[in-house]
């Protein structure tokens, strides 16, 4: 009896499990609810390197990456050298990267985030670059393609050589466990990618619809000779340093512009606030026996004084204020490139190379594109290749004062290690803790 | 024939006997059985709105405000089983041979000190008593939450349920709150439980209307600061929560469940005439602790303000001249004596058909800081109607509007609290020119405090619309189906205004810097966040007797989930004079719209079996698909399986000895698995390009994190065993789990090299475990006619750790500079920083100034290192780091002693949390500026010049212990009983919240966060509001 009543209930368990089963099934498939949205906030990067204009935004990305705010390479690159060649004291040791580039040593290690974020920043623009160049190669409009490869190019340059300047090894391209390879072979990267750019400009000029498309101020076949000419020197490779900087136009300006929104990062950080950094004071960190001659009108230039106000040497120059265009890189600097090569290369020309660097010395804000002019008399006595090698490096600090340039000088002419913090940066915890290939950091 | 085949078959199939004497006397409407009585508690008073029920039959009541009740019912006479229950008492179910008219049961409940009885709405529908249950599921009913003066729900949870972890993260009136289940859930999202009030899936979010400035961006970077939305819910509308912990008791809720649920069911009425509750509370809140304050007479370096200022003097050694200055403690100026009110009115009443419970409430309550405020109106309508007899329907209605008046959060040095912790104590602030306006306060762009409280003007309010709507259908006996649709509506507004500063302020600081700039001074926002929320729920559950001792109850489900979130924000600086809104700026900041869109499904099956009283099985599978997964990993099954004993119901022991003193024994398991379908956001598997207006174009950037597109859901894993006893007549209980909870496929944001091109990749990297143990101890040592004494001690430890993440250290960089790591082997958020050189035996290592020096030498790994030493045998090498703290607790406990004598109680809770590191960047800054006791000794020469910016860059310097004893809630009530005719019964209550700790901390309070609401940032003192003290006067009248 009992199990006959079990089965019954069985039966009825199983009925009713079966509707209400199925009621739920039928609602499941009649809601039929949406399962795919679309991001209506981002573009995917099929859409975005499907047209022109997608293409040109993310090349305008670059420069955004490259120059906006205190993340960018700019500020980045110009604090880590000016803390490490010694030319900025911290105002505020709240600020703890910069205290570490101040402190410098084994105080500056992986952690640091102004060499973290110029060395993520520097891998970011080379794969958008990259990405840019690539879709390029499809596009019909030639001289829209031509002004796309010359601006991306000089970005792709600028990030590949950034790294080169301050560590020992940089990546050999992007990817997973990614090798490295000496310094130098990225300064020949950048010359590489640049003579690809310039052949292509060569070959068609650069549209006007694409230079109406990306901001004003950068003038770009110039830009890429200087940018050739400043990392040939840095390669060692001293006759096509100087080949390439008495090709470029120094008439010609080229500038990184601000705006309101997006201000010159070194202003808005530094020379706004006085609370990160300032110059040490008017020797710009040099020692006396090369330090700025007292009537070198370059200082007032890069400096100005708070006479109440501590403290008393602040920044001025090319981050005066907010809307103040950076250059991308000055007559001045060309013509101390071919001062250096001729004086460095294998037979030197001292009398042209002195020629070239009266020329900078007596150069006066009237005459200068930048208003920047030393007005200083020219040196007649003919200079012994030491001592205008030495007037070499000298003008080179003042004339490219916060360029961020500085460090790889230091190396170059053999400063001692007392006159800087560190020689070659430790490499980012970030890129140690995922690739194996990181090579080993250098002990100062 | 059916008749006489169901009668002959006689208790057994009684099942089958019922629903034919329904069927039957539907059609002999004469005959009638009624039942009437009283219900009362153990101290004669009567019980209201206990639940009494003809087993095996649909028909039910509930007693009224005296404790009466009578079901009319067409029933035959015989054999009934009544059931009769109440929250908060032990259940009784009484065997009658009915007769036709009238039948009269009185019943006595007594206390269910364990709560076994209590029904408990695990997922769904019907529910089950706790008694049944297989995994630990905590009740706090509304008597225990509303007795400490809370100003929010989640306040009024804090140390009352095990294994929960409740803090607040701001001191602000409307200050968000975390609750952590069982620790730390998951690493990428939020790891809050989920919210359901009365089957509204209640947004908890995080919206950032104000406080909207650039430096506020990313989310690991700030963490998530604000309110938190659960702050909408009026405590006094609530009737019980419940609390799962873990995915053994969750798994039903499956895909968003990973961190726990929290369900609130608000009041409902009972039947009986019109009820009026009135309860009005005036509210004071003060600051409950000062931090030492710089007292020194002079300060290194020139002037204070003006030609010449060196503000900063600490932190540079070279300046060793002295100035007189005159110092102040500006702490007293922005905090104040705060007030406020919490009015509450509600009415309910009904019949057996209907149902109602109508209130409206008004909070309003300021901050201790200056001009801040909030304040909260919330209206609510719960309707019961029984449409049929086999069909009912409850609707429920919240309105709330909620407005803040705030100051900028923490994180800035123009909040409140950091505008002065940056600040050396030696200025006049209050000083102003001739045209009446305020001075640089030093040389460095800083901004004047008086500027905060004064002139910034941060207002948020929120309109929100709460809805439900529940249908339940009893077609036949035993089976039931129920629907409900929730919808959760709001609209959160924030507007920021700082007026352009009339001194040198950094524009950092959104001012025009020494020149005043017109297009940089001053900034101001508008911001709104739209958010939809619908969602469904129908459930069926078949219960039927198998046999006398064994019985079953079977449950089909179905649920879908929609949102949708838009978010707008519009800002600018450079403020034209007199406009307080976008309008006036001369410089549009990039604004943000920002849209998402989501849906979650998912359906179940359960199956439950009870022999006896004495063994309960259960298990579930559950089906879930979320849009926010890629199309292969979106659809996720979960298991779920418990069981339990109940030895004390079983012959043998009540035939024992034992059983005299010994009521309860019960031993149960839970596993269960569970998902977090909202682990990532809407859009985050894909690889995308965002845009930015830049210099007048458009610039498209990659973004920073890559994702596999291929990311799935994670996955928990959660094993509970636990006991639950009560001896002497419960006058002793003791509740007891032990569990391990298992994340896999953890998702993390996870640092990678960025020669990738890319900063970090989110992917399912890792795993993560919490294992722990909760106890529940409860007792009532005196019990007598006139006074009662209860203790209830609650302890709950968790150990978390993150068992894999793919690469040894993820370290991540925060505002506070709070060194948060991710660490293999480690609990997840400990800080990982540099440390002090000690020798052999421990003691700090000096140079010979007598500063303390940065450990250096060999890294060998995060965890491994080498220190090195220089020929004069101080470190040398590279800076070394190690774990300097965890912000994870080693355990939590609470303590309740409530006593009761005659008309009058008192209740005391003491929370406690142990092993706390905090990393308390205010306390440092606050030396380095010069404000603070550590300054005042290299002030007076106590310690060496340089002392402080020799440790300034240690961050093991910052880390302070935030362990505490807070005397939490407090209260005195008493009773005036019935006075008169109109008023029914009346309280009077004065009551307190956080007034006083026992810490050594060296800030203003350990518990709060500068990361609020954040997963990964806990335990940050960056600039947060402390908690207030809080003293409440009441009056509760019942008309």
């Amino acid at each position: 009896m009992k199990k006959i009543h079990k089965l019954i209930h069985m039966k009825r368990i199983l009925k009713v499990s079966w509707a209400i089963t199925s009621l739920a099934l039928t609602l499941v498939i009649l809601s039929g609810c949406e399962k795919n949205f679309t991001d209506p906030n981002n573009a995917s990067s099929d859409v975005v390197f499907n047209s022109v204009r997608g293409i040109t935004g993310v090349a305008i990305g670059l420069q955004r990456t490259y120059t906006a705010g205190r993340a960018s390479n700019l500020y980045n690159k110009i604090t880590t050298d000016g803390f490490t060649t010694k030319q900025f004291f911290i105002v505020n040791r709240g600020n703890i990267p910069e205290d570490q580039l101040e402190r410098g040593g084994g105080f500056v290690d992986g952690t640091n985030t102004i060499l973290a974020g110029l060395w993520t920043s520097s891998n970011k623009i080379i794969y958008d670059a990259n990405n840019v160049l690539e879709a390029t190669a499809k596009l019909g409009d030639k001289a829209y393609a031509s002004g796309l490869i010359g601006y991306t190019t000089i970005f792709k340059a600028l990030a590949i050589a950034d790294m080169a300047m301050f560590w020992e090894q940089v990546p050999t391209g992007i990817g997973v466990n990614i090798s490295f390879k000496p310094r130098v072979d990225g300064f020949k990267e950048a010359i590489t990618e640049i003579d690809k750019a310039l052949a292509v400009i060569q070959a068609t000029p650069i549209s006007a619809a694409f230079t109406a498309n990306v901001p004003a101020g950068i003038e770009i076949q110039n830009t890429l000779r200087a940018l050739k000419a400043r990392f040939a020197l840095f390669a060692g490779d001293y006759a096509l340093a100087n080949t390439t900087a008495n090709s470029v136009n120094l008439s010609t300006k080229s500038v990184f512009t601000f705006n309101g929104v997006n201000q010159n990062p070194i202003f808005e950080t530094v020379t706004a606030t006085n609370n990160v950094y300032q110059p040490v004071d008017s020797t710009l960190g040099l020692p006396v026996a090369i330090a700025p001659d007292l009537a070198d009108q370059r200082i007032p230039f890069y400096l100005t004084v708070n006479p109440t106000i501590a403290p008393r040497f602040r920044t001025r120059g090319f981050a005066r204020d907010g809307l103040f265009e950076m250059p991308l890189w000055t007559p001045g600097e060309m013509l101390l490139i071919r001062a250096e090569s001729l004086t460095r290369q294998a037979s030197p020309n001292l009398t042209e190379a002195q020629n070239i660097l009266n020329q900078v010395i007596t150069k006066t804000s009237a005459t200068d594109l930048y208003a920047l002019g030393a007005g200083l008399p020219a040196i007649i006595t003919p200079l012994s290749q030491a001592d205008l090698l030495a007037q070499i490096y000298r003008n080179r600090c003042i004339e490219l004062f916060m360029f961020g340039l500085k460090l790889e000088d230091m190396r170059r002419f053999n400063r001692p290690n007392s006159e800087r913090g560190r020689n070659l940066m430790p490499y980012p915890f970030r890129e140690r803790d995922s690739n194996p290939n990181t090579p080993a950091d250098p002990p100062f | 024939m059916l008749m006489k085949m169901s009668y002959s078959m006689g208790k057994k199939i009684r099942a089958i006997v019922f629903l034919i004497n329904l069927l039957l006397s539907t059609l002999c409407l004469n005959a009638q059985v009624t039942i009437a009585g009283k219900v009362t508690d153990t101290k004669g008073n009567p019980v209201p709105s206990a639940t009494i029920a003809i087993k095996n039959t649909t028909f039910a009541t509930a007693s009224d405000e005296n404790g009466m009740y009578s079901i009319a019912t067409p029933l035959k006479a015989g054999a009934l089983e009544v059931n009769f229950s109440s929250v908060g008492l032990k259940s009784d179910l009484r065997r009658i041979s009915a007769i036709i008219g009238s039948n009269t049961i009185d019943v006595s409940l007594a206390d269910d000190i364990l709560g076994l009885d209590q029904v408990v709405v695990t997922g769904t529908t019907a529910g089950t008593t706790r008694k049944q249950l297989g995994s630990f599921i905590s009740t706090v009913k509304s008597d225990q939450l509303n007795k400490g003066a809370p100003a929010n729900a989640l306040q009024a949870l804090q140390g009352k349920t095990a294994g929960a972890q409740i803090i607040q993260n701001s001191g602000d009136p409307a200050g968000g709150m975390s609750v952590r289940l069982r620790g730390i859930s998951t690493v990428n999202a939020s790891s809050e439980p989920l919210y359901i009030v009365d089957g509204i899936i209640v947004n908890n979010a995080t919206n950032r209307v104000t406080n909207t400035q650039s430096g506020f961006d990313g989310a690991n970077f700030v963490g998530s600061v604000g309110q938190s939305r659960m702050v909408d819910i009026n405590p006094a509308d609530i009737d019980r929560v419940e609390v799962l912990n873990g995915a053994a008791a969750s798994a039903i809720y499956g895909s968003r469940a990973n961190s726990g649920v929290i369900q609130i069911f608000t009041k409902r009425g009972a039947s009986g005439k019109p009820t009026i509750n009135f309860s009005t509370n005036y509210i004071s809140s003060s600051l409950r602790k000062q931090v030492d304050i710089n007292q020194a007479p002079t300060k290194f370096g020139g002037p204070t303000d003006g030609p010449g200022a060196q503000t900063q003097d600490i932190l540079t050694p070279s300046l060793t001249n002295t100035t007189a200055v005159t110092r102040q403690n500006y702490w007293d100026y922005i905090f104040r004596n705060a007030a406020g009110t919490d009015n509450n009115i509600s009415i309910s009443g009904g019949n057996d058909n209907t149902k109602y419970y109508a209130s409206a409430s008004y909070f309003f309550n300021q901050g201790i800081v200056q001009n801040t405020d909030f304040q909260r109106y919330s209206f609510r309508v719960n309707l019961d109607q029984k449409i049929s007899k086999i069909l009912s329907m409850s609707v429920g209605l919240n309105y709330v509007n909620s407005a803040a008046n705030e100051k900028p959060d923490g994180n800035s040095f123009f909040s409140p609290m950091n505008g002065i912790t940056i600040l050396g104590n030696f200025h006049d602030i209050w000083k102003r020119d001739a045209n009446g306006n305020l001075l640089a306060v030093g040389e460095r762009g800083r901004i004047n405090p008086v500027s905060i409280i004064e002139d910034f003007d941060q207002q948020q309010e929120t309109n929100r619309i709460l809805t439900s709507v529940g249908l339940k259908l009893k077609p036949f006996k035993g089976f039931m189906v129920d629907y409900t649709m929730g919808i959760d509506n709001y609209s959160q507004n924030g507007t920021t205004f700082i007026p352009p500063y009339m001194y040198n302020a950094s524009p950092g600081f959104w001012g025009g810097g020494p020149s005043l700039d017109p297009t940089q001074n001053g900034y101001a926002s508008a911001a709104t966040n739209s958010f939809f929320q619908i969602n469904h729920e129908i459930n069926g559950t078949y219960q039927f007797e198998i046999n006398e001792n064994l019985s079953s109850i079977s449950q089909v489900g179905y649920q879908l989930q929609y949102e949708k979130n838009n978010y707008l924000l519009s800002q600018g600086r450079g403020l034209a004079p007199g406009i307080q809104t976008v309008n006036g700026a001369s410089t549009l900041l990039p604004g943000v719209d920002s849209r998402s869109e989501l849906t979650i499904q998912g359906a179940y099956i359960q199956q439950n079996f009870k022999w006896k009283n004495e063994f309960f099985v259960t298990g579930a599978i559950r089906y879930d698909q979320s849009s926010v997964f890629g199309p292969n990993q979106r659809n996720q099954l979960y298991y779920k399986a418990s069981a339990s004993w109940v030895a004390s119901e079983a012959k043998w022991w009540q035939n024992s000895s034992v059983s005299k003193w010994w009521d309860l024994a019960k031993i149960r398991f839970a596993y269960g698995q569970s998902g977090n379908l909202t682990g990532i956001g809407a859009y985050d598997r894909f690889n995308t390009y965002t845009s930015n207006a830049y210099l007048g174009r458009t610039a498209l950037q990659s973004l920073a994190r890559a994702a596999n597109i291929e990311v799935k859901p994670e996955r928990q894993d959660e094993l509970e065993v636990g006991a639950d006893f009560a001896f002497l007549k419960s006058r002793l209980t003791l509740t007891a789990n032990v569990y391990v909870k298992k994340v896999n496929d953890l998702l993390i944001n996870r640092n990678v090299s960025p020669t990738t091109g890319f900063s970090t990749l989110l992917d399912n990297f890792g795993a993560l475990e919490n294992k722990g143990f909760e106890i529940v101890l409860g007792g009532t040592p005196i019990q007598s006619k006139d006074f009662r004494w209860d203790i209830s001690w609650l302890f709950s430890q968790n150990r978390n750790k993150a068992t894999k993440i793919g690469q040894a250290l993820t370290l991540f960089s925060t505002n506070g500079g709070a060194p948060v790591a991710i660490i293999e082997g480690r609990p997840i958020g400990v800080f990982f920083g540099t440390f002090f050189a000690t020798d052999a035996n421990g003691v700090p290592l000096k140079n010979p100034a007598g500063i303390p020096l940065i450990e250096r030498g060999t890294q060998n790994g995060p965890l491994s290192n080498t220190p090195g030493r220089g020929v004069d045998g101080l470190p040398s090498g590279t800076t070394l780091r190690r774990i300097i703290g965890d912000p994870n607790p080693d355990f939590t406990t609470t303590l309740i002693n409530t006593f009761g004598y005659k008309r009058l109680n008192f209740r005391i809770q003491f929370d406690a949390v142990k092993g706390v590191d905090v990393f308390n960047a205010d306390w440092r800054t606050r030396q380095g500026v010069g404000n603070g006791e550590i300054a005042e000794k290299e002030h007076k020469g106590e310690l060496p010049r340089g002392y402080i910016s020799g440790v300034y860059p240690i961050e093991e310097w910052r880390i302070d212990d935030g362990s505490f004893i807070k005397l939490r809630e407090l209260s005195l009530s008493y009773n005036l009983g019935n006075l008169g005719k109109v008023v029914r019964d009346m309280n009077i209550v004065v009551a307190g919240r956080n007034l006083v700790s026992f810490d050594n901390y060296k800030g203003f309070d350990p518990e709060v966060n500068a990361g609020g609401q954040s997963t990964l940032l806990r335990g940050i003192d960056f600039g947060p509001v402390p908690i207030p003290r809080t003293l409440t006067f009441g009056i509760n009248c019942k008309f």
